[in-house]
């Protein structure tokens, strides 16, 4: 089931209704109510892929509960490499198993010797690379301490399947989500607003920015080899505007969502293309992500303690595994790298974390020197997405280089016009307003969070009429997926 | 808010251009005459043959000849018709037309096509009741459920009732009992890349739904699948599966296999006869329907 479809329309006020109005006094029935509706949203795409949550939520209660009953170092280790096994080796199989094979097959032709491809028809299971890293952020921080295990599996599973966010994240750390299952909730109706509120704004950014931005970018990228300089310029930001809209309005809706049950997940967007240079756009994109691999992955390898030569090795480690973490295509790898190569300067200078306040702060408007450091990480995130948009890494590097080419033709600028025209104008008005929404609501959650106190009750409801209908007259006809359930 | 919705649909397609409100598309009086042929229905009564269907029906069962050959006829055909849209027509005008034949024509594009276009012309240019709104909600398309909004307010606030359309538009002459003769011009063929008839299976329920409404009727039916074109009619892989598929649920007759037209001469595209082959098929067709005494 989908966030911007009609069926998810019907099932959200039902089990909304069902888990407040019939359930609201005994707590394991919420939360039961809420791990069996989560399996009915998953289960809507494939039910058979039910079984691998099932399975990874028995595995890790199981472990959680054994690596409490035990102190013995080495047991507590193979425990957690079970887990580890487990949950990475399902992911491996369904996302990476073909990845390997091919380029297993690939790298042995080159040097002469002829094997079989083996490739396998297999169907990635949606949102497996997000549930598996919150089941794994659980046995971690269990095995470190950090947690004490539960004895409750219904809400062990209700945590590890929770609908709003089991798809497409944000990756939920146990030490946040699971304790929330054990509290009782009470309905707080300024926070379910709240909760409106945001999944109106994510529901506009995903199906009238992301949706009307990737036709622009689907023709121009599947296309590209017709296009000139200035029109892939196009193709490139209506990706960049694509990917923003389509994943931050997605974390919006769950977010949102979580918020009418009681939930409060972590914020996973904190409008990262106002950043002023990579370092801070890594802390304002995909956070959830980003701090997973910085507790998991880069502090134990490490993280900037050491020599240079450390840092180095560190930082590339984070940048291509999360960029591999995305897809098995080396496109994502090379956008891993690619961001780690911008954010190495800053590192090398100590300068990584001279951005950690607001924007403007205390202002309307950015400085001078603000709005240099906004354009140059925006360019620069702008031409890694083309790493990630394209088919291969020799579709991207076509891409840029005509890109490059092309970028003075005047009969580019009329092409890109007429495109545009085609595909419609306004897109360019509704872009320009969505920029200006998100500028202003910048020190917020999320845009529209405050709205309400700044302003009275009819023009608050005027502008949620408004988004609705703007919603409605500019969403695509056609139910369009998120870009992230195929993470 | 469901009031401002509403409001607002109604405000921005009265006063905005249309590239500003991409989603809602009301066009009374569009290409296929369904405005007039639905202002005309209700001079018809018992009539001897019903057709339904879509362009290929309004724009190849020419009901002049079948006049002269002594059959009462309407063509009730509308552009892109698809078996949702042809459920509607039959609930409001079946009854009142009485037929003691329909003729069915079905093509595989119809049951392979969302129902969008179609819904649009009849929502713009006929009545809008209940069957309306489900339809709008059947074919989960914005675009529809916003033209739904929009033409139940005209309805309501009687905005239809003044505007006459063309009977020539262009190279289209409509002409009484629903059909529209297009001025004549010729098809150069073209080599069409192969395509797989897939079905939707919304579309097969509407149509076996029609098929149950008509026996229910104890009217006669005739499933006719019109001519195309050699080069359109080849591009289809999987034509024998519709074929078969076709044959399940009454007496069909595929015209392509029936008559021998000429891709030049008889078509004026891919898919839609000109004069010279309607002429031709609509002979054919009489000719059996005289030989199999289906009146």
């Amino acid at each position: 089931m989908i966030f911007n479809s009609l069926d998810f329309g019907i099932f959200l006020p039902i089990v909304f209704i069902l888990y407040w109005f019939v359930f609201q006094k005994h707590l394991k029935a919420q939360n039961a109510l809420i791990a069996l509706a989560s399996y009915l949203f998953y289960g809507w795409w494939d039910w058979r892929f039910l079984s691998l949550i099932i399975f990874s939520s028995v595995i890790d209660y199981v472990i959680g509960l054994r690596l409490q009953k035990t102190d013995l170092k080495h047991q507590r280790k193979l425990l957690l490499w079970t887990s580890v096994f487990v949950n990475l080796g399902f992911l491996g199989f369904f996302k990476y198993f073909n990845f390997f094979i091919d380029n297993f097959v690939e790298a042995f032709s080159f040097f002469g010797y002829q094997i079989p491809n083996t490739s396998l028809n297999i169907i990635l299971p949606v949102g497996i690379s997000f549930y598996t890293f919150q089941t794994l952020s659980y046995t971690i921080d269990v095995y470190r301490k950090q947690l004490k295990p539960t004895k409750d599996f219904i809400a062990f599973t209700a945590f590890v399947s929770f609908f709003p966010q089991l798809v497409a994240g944000p990756i939920e750390r146990a030490t946040n989500l699971l304790p929330q299952f054990y509290k009782k909730r009470e309905f707080d109706y300024a926070n379910a607003v709240l909760g409106m509120r945001q999944i109106l704004w994510g529901l506009f950014k995903k199906v009238v920015i992301a949706d009307n931005c990737a036709r622009l970018a689907n023709e121009i990228f599947n296309n590209s080899a017709d296009y000139g300089g200035t029109t892939l310029i196009l193709g490139a930001l209506m990706f960049t505007f694509q990917i923003y809209g389509d994943f931050s309005g997605y974390s919006d809706i769950a977010i949102g969502t979580s918020r009418l049950f009681g939930f409060k997940l972590m914020k996973n967007f904190a409008f990262p293309y106002f950043s002023r240079d990579i370092a801070e756009f890594w802390r304002r994109w995909h956070i959830s992500l980003s701090t997973w691999f910085r507790d998991y992955l880069y502090i134990p390898l490490g993280g900037s303690r050491g020599g240079t030569v450390m840092k180095v090795r560190n930082t590339f480690i984070i940048f291509v595994v999360s960029g591999f973490w995305h897809g098995a295509n080396w496109t994502f790898i090379v956008w891993g790298a690619l961001n780690a190569i911008y954010f190495l300067p800053l590192l090398l200078r100590n300068k990584n974390r001279v951005h950690t306040g607001e924007i403007a702060e205390n202002r309307l408007f950015p400085s001078f020197i603000e709005l240099k450091g906004m354009l140059v990480t925006f360019s620069l995130t702008v031409l890694a997405w083309v790493f990630f948009r394209a088919e291969n890494i020799s579709h991207a590097v076509q891409y840029l280089y005509d890109l490059f080419l092309g970028i003075g033709s005047y009969k580019n600028i009329f092409i890109t016009y007429n495109l545009l025209k085609d595909f419609n104008l306004t897109l360019l008005l509704i872009l320009i307003l969505f920029v200006c929404v998100e500028w202003f609501g910048r020190k917020q959650e999320f845009a529209l969070e405050k709205m309400n106190r700044i302003s009275g009750r009819p023009f608050r409801w005027l502008a949620y009429f408004s988004i609705i209908l703007i919603i409605g007259i500019f969403m695509p006809t056609e139910e369009t997926p998120f870009i992230y359930f195929q993470f | 808010m469901g009031l401002f919705y509403c409001s607002g649909i109604f405000i921005l397609e009265h006063y905005l251009p249309s590239f500003l409100r991409p989603n809602i598309s009301f066009k009374m009086g569009a290409y296929g005459h369904l405005h007039s042929r639905i202002k005309e229905v209700n001079d018809f009564k018992n009539v001897d043959i019903l057709f339904l269907g879509s362009s290929h029906t309004y724009r190849g069962f020419d009901t002049r000849i079948f006049s002269k050959n002594g059959y009462h006829t309407f063509n009730l055909g509308s552009s892109s018709q698809t078996p949702l849209q042809t459920n509607i027509l039959l609930n409001r005008y079946l009854n009142q037309l009485a037929p003691k034949l329909i003729v069915y024509e079905v093509y595989p594009g119809t049951f392979m096509s969302d129902g969008v276009e179609s819904s649009l012309d009849l929502l713009s240019n006929d009545k809008n009741d209940l069957d309306s709104f489900k339809m709008a909600f059947k074919t989960k398309n914005i675009k529809v459920l916003n033209t739904f909004i929009y033409a139940s307010i005209r309805d309501m606030l009687n905005l239809n009732t003044n505007y006459t359309e063309q009977n020539n538009k262009g190279v289209d002459t409509y002409i009484p009992g629903g059909y529209v003769e297009k001025e004549i011009s010729y098809y150069t063929p073209k080599f069409i890349d192969k395509s797989e008839i897939v079905l939707r299976d919304n579309q097969l329920d509407n149509f076996e739904e029609n098929i149950q409404k008509i026996n229910n009727k104890n009217i006669d039916l005739m499933l006719v699948y019109a001519p195309i074109s050699k080069s359109k009619y080849k591009s289809f892989n999987n034509k024998n599966h519709f074929d078969s598929l076709m044959h399940e649920h009454g007496k069909y007759y595929n015209f392509n296999e029936i008559l021998s037209l000429n891709d030049s001469l008889h078509f004026y595209d891919s898919h839609h006869l000109n004069q010279k082959g309607v002429k031709k098929f609509n002979k054919k067709l009489i000719e059996i329907l005289q030989n199999e005494s289906q009146l």
